[in-house]
């Protein structure tokens, strides 16, 4: 699966760290969302999709 | 450090530190000690510190984010394949009288502290897979 999440984060001037602190989740969490190496359960994706204001599709796309 | 693992570090070191004390002490009570029942209430008090350390990481298992809850459940599922596997293949390697027979209760005491051994391995290797994926 794709995502924008480093996009998002970078815009809002946030640390990786930041954005685990906002989500509740490590700074290596947030690492291995953003590079794919893990793809987030649907409450986790919920709560970026808020956090950022968009809808969970228009973070996240189909991939490999 | 995030909170969880902070509060697992507060709850794993006493409870190791007070396994160490009552190895001591339960060590020297039974050089004296008589009758069955004593000493195997005696021989126990060590147990019970390892079942709070049993406990904490269950705590920080469970509490613990997704990803790092995934990685643990990974390891914990590898190690109890590999501890398994090696005990299964020192039993055969018993059975066939091709290595020295050991005392029962030498064997049985390290199947605990040989899965924690896997775990820790197999954890530094989930780790390494998803950081080099």
């Amino acid at each position: 699966m794709n995502n924008r999440v480093r996009e998002l984060r970078t815009a809002l001037g946030w640390s990786q760290a930041d954005l685990g602190e906002k989500l509740d989740v490590s700074r290596q969490t947030v690492n291995a969302i953003e590079t794919g190496k893990y793809d987030p359960s649907l409450p986790l994706a919920f709560k970026i999709a808020a956090l950022f204001a968009l809808s969970i599709e228009s973070i996240f796309t189909p991939g490999e | 450090m995030r909170a969880v693992h902070k509060r697992y570090l507060r709850e794993f070191f006493p409870a190791m530190g007070a396994y160490v004390a009552l190895l001591f002490l339960s060590v020297w009570w039974l050089k004296t000690l008589e009758g069955t029942t004593a000493r195997a209430v005696v021989t126990l008090l060590p147990v019970l510190p390892i079942a709070f350390v049993i406990r904490a990481m269950v705590r920080v298992i469970r509490d613990q984010d997704e990803f790092e809850r995934r990685i643990d459940l990974e390891a914990i599922a590898i190690a109890g394949g590999l501890a398994g596997f090696g005990f299964f293949t020192y039993g055969m390697l018993l059975n066939a009288h091709v290595v020295p027979t050991p005392q029962a209760e030498a064997v049985a005491i390290w199947v605990l502290p040989v899965l924690m051994g896997c775990f820790g391995a197999s954890k530094c290797a989930v780790r390494l897979y998803y950081r080099s994926r």
